[in-house]
């Protein structure tokens, strides 16, 4: 169960006069579903670098469950990452040649934790992200089917926090419905936090808390109302 | 990862085989080059190897070598008979043998011997007999003719516009095992047939002839030559027992008895009329300029394998850069950073490493190609194959590609995988 701290967090990069991300406080709970928005350049995307630990933050800390991972080196934050979060992207990033089962073992292989219990566990959830056939091709896919093993991967090694960055934007509305669906299932099934980065209004009101990001500080931090009478 | 590098080369399959080729291509230069010289060297040492000491008139060391063991047909200039007759009378010799040339047939060079050298450089027939009689004639493993065939040898050869000698007929009685050397095309017959063909050597009343130019000289004079042709008495018993009567002579070939007998006999024989040289010795001369040829090819192999490396460094850190976003994602999902440097490097070197070992194949190949066609013109038999030398090559070609390879590896290592996802 992993919660996160960010404490008078900075990101600066050469060249450019503002930080792109500055952020005094902010804590989330474990097993907590949060939406983050904001428009283009808002920081969006440096505040997912920095949490994951993709980037380093310019100043400040970012503690995770009491470990600090802005400290880490870079190979230590790659084995941490690997460990802990599961990430999902807006365009996949899946690997053409490879089969659908390849594609979610791939980072396991390539990290050498890919056990037989592991490898059975791919097969089981590619099963419950309802995709059949395990050995077809990924290039072969839909976009849906895709995005689908991109989350069977991102889940493979039970994270702490499932990190989605614009999981339904490159969906048609019944494809990103499903998708949608299948990370609160996920996240669900694994107690883990979630993380969604979107524009998906749909999405965003299924999920628990919305922080909205404006050029790179956070202007907006609400729960939602449980039920509205 | 393997499986990974695999997908990735079958997606790239074009550009993959074009590295492969371009690696293969360069590699196979280069060692064409180093194993047809080394071959041309080794089959060139072996066909000297039975003929310790070549004696011919005063004149060029090479052409002395060249026409008597490797038969290439150019004019040597004749020897006074009585060298012979000295030598085989001399003590430190253990056989002497002369040989004459000139005439040809079919492209197949006749050689004008003895039985003591035949008996002596070749273990036994492969088919039929020696020859016994002055009409008779033996062949190379390499000559096209069945034992019992009659030949008529033509002066001169084809090419050089020679012509069929009238009422000459030579009987093939043997064939000799394959030697690898060019005496495996020759037609062998007796010294003194040949003598008798040009009109030389019928005792006292030809000693005027002794000191014409010889018979493959003649060949240049076709015209001026034909007064004095002679005829073969085919049932003449042969005498091999030179007197100082014989006729001038292009080269004898000599075996000493020991080591110190051959410097001894090159020395006395390296005088004002008579040249006496080791053939090895002056293979060896040419060797060395043999070798500096191979420098100038190895060379120009050496820089075009260097174009090849630089262009193969070029592509492949142009190829990381479009698969920046792939790299980076790999480690965003957690890949460590050790794995994605081996991809790169592994995918590269797997490829450069097919290239040179393809390389080593062809260029294998295109020796043994090369050999057997000069094998065919010239009976000299190359020996291709690798070496110690080769295999210290092919790590040094190995070693440095694995460097190469690491180049884009330790680019695609360093790279920030967000600022690659960001791309």
């Amino acid at each position: 169960m992993l919660f996160l701290h960010l404490d008078s967090l900075g990101k600066s990069f050469p060249g450019l006069d503002n930080p792109v991300l500055l952020v005094d406080f902010l804590a989330i709970a474990a097993g907590e579903r949060v939406a983050v928005t904001g428009g283009s350049g808002s920081g969006k995307s440096t505040f997912i670098n920095v949490i994951t630990g993709l980037e380093r933050p310019t100043s400040g800390k970012v503690v995770w469950s009491g470990e600090d991972i802005s400290r880490f080196s870079e190979t230590a934050r790659d084995r941490w990452r690997a460990e802990h979060v599961g990430l999902v992207m807006q365009d996949f990033h899946l690997f053409p040649g490879l089969s659908a089962v390849e594609n979610v073992l791939l980072p396991a292989r390539l990290a050498r934790v890919a056990d037989t219990p592991m490898i059975a566990r791919a097969h089981d959830l590619l099963e419950s992200v309802g995709l059949s056939r395990p050995d077809q091709k990924i290039e072969t896919m839909s976009r849906g089917e895709m995005q689908r093993v991109a989350i069977a991967r991102a889940v493979l090694r039970k994270p702490g926090v499932i990190v989605a960055d614009e999981p339904t934007a490159s969906l048609d509305v019944e494809a990103g419905e499903a998708v949608g669906r299948l990370l609160f299932d996920m996240a669900a099934e694994a107690k883990s936090m979630l993380i969604v980065v979107s524009h998906d209004q749909r999405l965003i009101d299924r999920l628990d808390r919305r922080i909205t990001l404006s050029a790179g500080r956070v202007v907006a931090d609400d729960l939602r109302e449980e039920v509205a009478a | 990862m393997i499986r990974f590098i695999l997908a990735d080369l079958r997606r790239l399959w074009a550009g993959a085989v074009v590295v492969v080729l371009l690696v293969a291509l360069a590699t196979a230069l280069g060692v064409t080059v180093t194993l047809q010289e080394r071959a041309l060297r080794l089959g060139s040492a072996r066909a000297a190897d039975k003929f310790d000491l070549v004696i011919g008139a005063a004149g060029s060391e090479t052409q002395l070598v060249l026409s008597s063991i490797f038969l290439q047909p150019a004019p040597l200039p004749l020897m006074p008979g009585d060298v012979l007759a000295k030598l085989s009378k001399d003590p430190r010799v253990a056989w002497v043998a002369p040989v004459g040339f000139g005439d040809s047939f079919a492209g197949y060079p006749f050689v004008g011997t003895t039985r003591a050298l035949i008996g002596s450089t070749v273990s036994g027939f492969a088919e039929g007999r020696m020859f016994e009689k002055e009409g008779e004639a033996v062949v190379g493993a390499a000559v096209k003719l069945p034992v019992g065939a009659e030949i008529k040898p033509m002066h001169g050869t084809a090419q050089m516009g020679g012509e069929t000698h009238a009422g000459v007929v030579y009987h093939v009685t043997g064939k000799l095992p394959p030697t690898g050397t060019p005496w495996d095309r020759a037609i062998l017959v007796p010294i003194q047939a040949v003598w008798h063909v040009h009109g030389l050597g019928h005792g006292h009343e030809r000693q005027d002839e002794q000191h014409h130019e010889g018979e493959v000289a003649a060949a240049d004079h076709p015209d001026e030559d034909h007064d004095h042709h002679g005829a073969i008495d085919a049932d003449a018993v042969i005498d091999e027992d030179f007197a100082s009567e014989a006729p001038g002579l292009p080269a004898v070939l000599v075996k000493p008895k020991t080591i110190a007998d051959a410097y001894k006999l090159r020395q006395e024989y390296r005088n004002g009329n008579t040249l006496a040289v080791f053939p090895g010795e002056v293979l060896t001369g040419l060797y060395a300029t043999l070798g500096d040829a191979r420098m100038v090819l190895s060379a120009v192999a050496a820089g075009s394998q260097g174009l090849v490396a630089a262009a193969l460094v070029l592509v492949t850190v142009t190829h990381i850069g479009q698969r920046r976003r792939q790299i980076g994602a790999l480690r965003a999902f957690g890949a460590p950073r050790l794995s994605v440097f081996m991809i790169v490097w592994l995918e590269l070197f797997l490829l450069v490493a097919l290239g040179i070992g393809l390389g080593f194949l062809t260029g294998l190949a295109a020796a043994q190609l090369i050999a057997n066609a000069f094998t065919v013109k010239s009976g000299i038999v190359l020996p291709v194959g690798f070496t110690g030398e080769d295999l210290r090559m092919a790590l040094i070609l190995l070693t440095v590609s694995a460097i190469l390879a690491a180049v884009p590896a330790i680019l695609a290592y360093r790279q920030s995988p967000a600022a690659a996802l960001r791309a």
